[in-house]
C-alpha cells in the first residue's frame, strides 16, 4: 500500500466543465465554514477522498496551517461514532450547478505541495473551468476581496461583482498552495477573502459571519440559492 | 513535483557563465544578481519551481498570485559573452531540497553549455571595517589566483551555507570550474530575525565580478543604496557598542546574595 497520497473514488459524478470552490481551516475558519455550509445548501455529494502520510492527525503547531519543518505532527486514527477514520481530504459534487467542492486538510511542512499539487490534478480530471478559492484574511472592515491567477479575472471580478483587490502578502497552508499550484498548471483560480478579526488566543476560532457574506458572492457566481 | 525548471521563452546559450544569488545573509547573493539583472536588462527566460521551498504563496499588491521561486535571466553581452543568472524569492528549507535544486539547474546547465559557474554569496565577519573585503574560493587552484590577483582573499577555512555554497560544491563534483565570492558584512538584523541587506558588501562583490568579466555595469544606483546603509549600519555598530559597554559596567559592579 503506497501511503504517501491516495486517493478513493466512493462514486462516479459526470460534471460539465464544474467550477471548483476550495476550503479549509484557515484563520477563523472561514474556507471550512464556507464549504460545509455549500454542501449543505447545494446537497453535493461525498465523491472521493484523499488520504496521506503528511496529513497529521495533531498538530504541534497552531494555528495548524502555520508548519514548521521541525514540528510534522503526530499521525493516527480518529474515532467518531464508533467508527475509524483518518485525517482527510474530501471531494463533494454536484451536478447543478456543477460544482466540486473540495474540503481541504492541512498537510505538515514537507508534505503540503504533494498534496495539493495531488489535488489540483485531480481536480484537472474533472475538468474543470476554474478553481475559485475561499479563505479569511485579518480586516476590521466585513468585506470580501479578490486575488486570481491572472488580470483578466481580476478585471473580471470587478466588473461583475465589483470585488477588488485588498489583501496582499502571504498566504499559508493548503488553499494558498492549491490557488498558487492552479496558476502552475494553467488552471485558472481566483480566492475570495473576507474581512475577518484576527483572534490571537485561537485563531482558527469559526466566523460565520466572515464565510456568510463569501457566500453570498458564490451564491452569485454559481446560483445555488433558488 | 520535486523541482520544475519552467522555460517560459526559448533560448540557446553558449559557452555561457552562470552567476548565481539566492537569499542568503545580508541578501548579497540575492541583491548582486538582481542588481546585475536590472542595470544590465537581462531577460527572464525560465521559473523554478519545487516542493522544497517554504509552503506558502505570495498574493502581490495587484492581486496576481505567485508560487515562490526561482529564476533563470538571460543576456548575450559584447564583451562578457553568454550569461545566465539564478536568482529567487526562497531557498530550499531542507539539505535533501538544497542539494536537488542546486543539482537540477546543474545538470541544465551542463547540458546546456555552461562554461563557469560564480556563486555570490556573504562572509559574517566581526571585524570593524569601513571597506568591506571580498574572501574566495574555487574549484582550481588556477582560478583562484587568478581571483587573487584582482584582491580577492582566499579562504582558507570556513563554510558556505545553502544552496549559494552547494552550487559551487556540486560544480566541483562535474568537474565544472566555478568561483564563489564572499562579501565581507556584520550580518546584522532587525529584532524579527530578517538580515538587513547589505548594499555596500554587494557592491565589493560585484566591483570584483564586473572587473573578472569586463562587465560594463553603473554602480551609481547601487552606490546610493550603500551610503544609505552605511547610515543604518552605524547605527546598529552604535548600539552594539553600547550594549557591550553596559553589560562589562554591570559584570563589574560587586553583587551580594543576603
Amino acid at each position: 500500500m503506497d501511503t504517501g497520497i491516495w486517493i478513493e473514488r466512493l462514486r462516479k459524478a459526470e460534471l460539465k466543465k464544474p467550477v471548483a470552490v476550495v476550503g479549509s481551516p484557515g484563520l477563523r475558519s472561514v474556507g471550512n465554514l464556507v464549504v460545509n455550509q455549500l454542501i449543505d445548501a447545494t446537497k453535493a455529494e461525498l465523491t472521493a477522498e484523499l488520504y496521506s502520510s503528511h496529513l497529521p492527525l495533531i498538530y504541534h503547531t497552531k494555528p495548524s496551517y502555520v508548519s514548521h519543518y521541525l514540528l510534522p505532527g503526530v499521525g493516527g486514527a480518529r474515532v467518531k461514532q464508533g467508527r475509524v477514520d483518518l485525517p482527510k481530504v474530501q471531494f463533494y459534487t454536484c451536478p447543478s450547478p456543477s460544482i466540486v467542492i473540495v474540503k481541504g486538510y492541512h498537510a505538515n511542512f514537507t508534505g503540503q505541495y504533494s498534496v495539493a499539487e495531488k489535488v489540483v490534478e485531480f481536480l484537472s480530471e474533472f475538468g474543470v473551468s476554474r478553481i475559485v478559492v475561499t479563505a479569511g484574511y485579518g480586516s476590521e472592515t466585513r468585506k470580501v476581496c479578490c486575488a486570481a491567477t491572472s488580470p483578466d479575472i481580476i478585471r473580471e471580478m470587478k466588473e461583475t461583482l465589483n470585488l477588488e483587490v485588498e489583501y496582499t502578502g502571504p498566504f499559508y497552508g493548503f488553499s494558498g498552495l492549491v490557488f498558487g499550484l492552479a496558476k502552475l498548471k494553467g488552471i485558472a483560480a481566483l480566492c475570495l477573502f473576507a474581512g475577518t478579526e484576527p483572534a490571537p488566543e485561537d485563531p482558527e476560532f469559526p466566523d460565520p459571519t466572515a464565510s456568510a457574506i463569501i457566500l453570498e458572492v458564490l451564491n452569485q457566481m454559481l446560483g445555488f440559492r433558488r | 513535483m520535486n523541482v520544475e525548471i519552467k522555460i517560459l521563452k526559448k533560448f540557446v546559450p553558449k559557452d555561457f557563465t552562470l552567476i548565481s544569488g539566492l537569499p542568503g545573509i545580508a541578501y548579497i547573493g540575492k541583491l548582486s544578481v538582481d542588481y546585475l539583472i536590472q542595470q544590465l536588462k537581462a531577460e527572464l527566460v525560465a521559473e523554478v519551481y519545487s516542493k522544497y521551498f517554504p509552503p506558502y504563496v505570495l498574493i502581490r499588491s495587484d492581486g496576481i498570485v505567485e508560487l515562490l521561486r526561482n529564476e533563470l535571466y538571460f543576456l548575450k553581452d559584447e564583451t562578457a559573452g553568454d550569461l545566465v543568472f539564478f536568482s529567487g524569492n526562497s531557498q530550499a528549507f531542507s539539505p535533501e531540497g538544497q542539494y536537488e535544486i542546486a543539482d537540477t539547474l546543474l545538470d541544465w546547465a551542463v547540458a546546456n553549455g555552461v562554461k563557469k559557474v560564480y556563486s555570490l554569496a556573504a562572509y559574517v565577519s566581526d571585524r570593524v571595517f569601513d571597506v568591506p573585503n571580498v574572501y574566495g574560493t574555487a574549484t582550481s587552484a588556477e582560478a583562484l589566483e587568478e581571483m587573487k590577483k584582482m584582491g580577492v582573499i582566499p579562504l582558507d577555512e570556513g563554510v558556505i551555507s545553502g544552496e549559494n555554497g552547494l552550487i559551487i560544491g556540486l560544480a566541483k563534483k562535474r568537474n565544472v570550474d566555478a568561483i564563489c565570492l564572499m562579501g565581507e558584512t556584520r550580518g546584522y538584523q532587525t529584532p524579527t530575525g530578517q538580515y538587513i541587506i547589505d548594499a555596500k558588501a554587494s557592491k565589493a562583490v560585484l566591483k570584483l565580478l564586473t572587473a573578472s568579466l569586463n562587465l560594463k555595469v553603473d554602480m551609481e544606483p547601487l552606490d546610493e543604496q550603500a551610503r544609505e546603509m552605511d547610515e543604518i549600519i552605524a547605527r546598529m555598530a552604535e548600539v552594539e557598542r553600547r550594549i557591550k559597554q553596559e553589560l562589562s559596567e554591570t559584570a563589574k559592579k560587586p553583587s551580594y546574595v543576603t
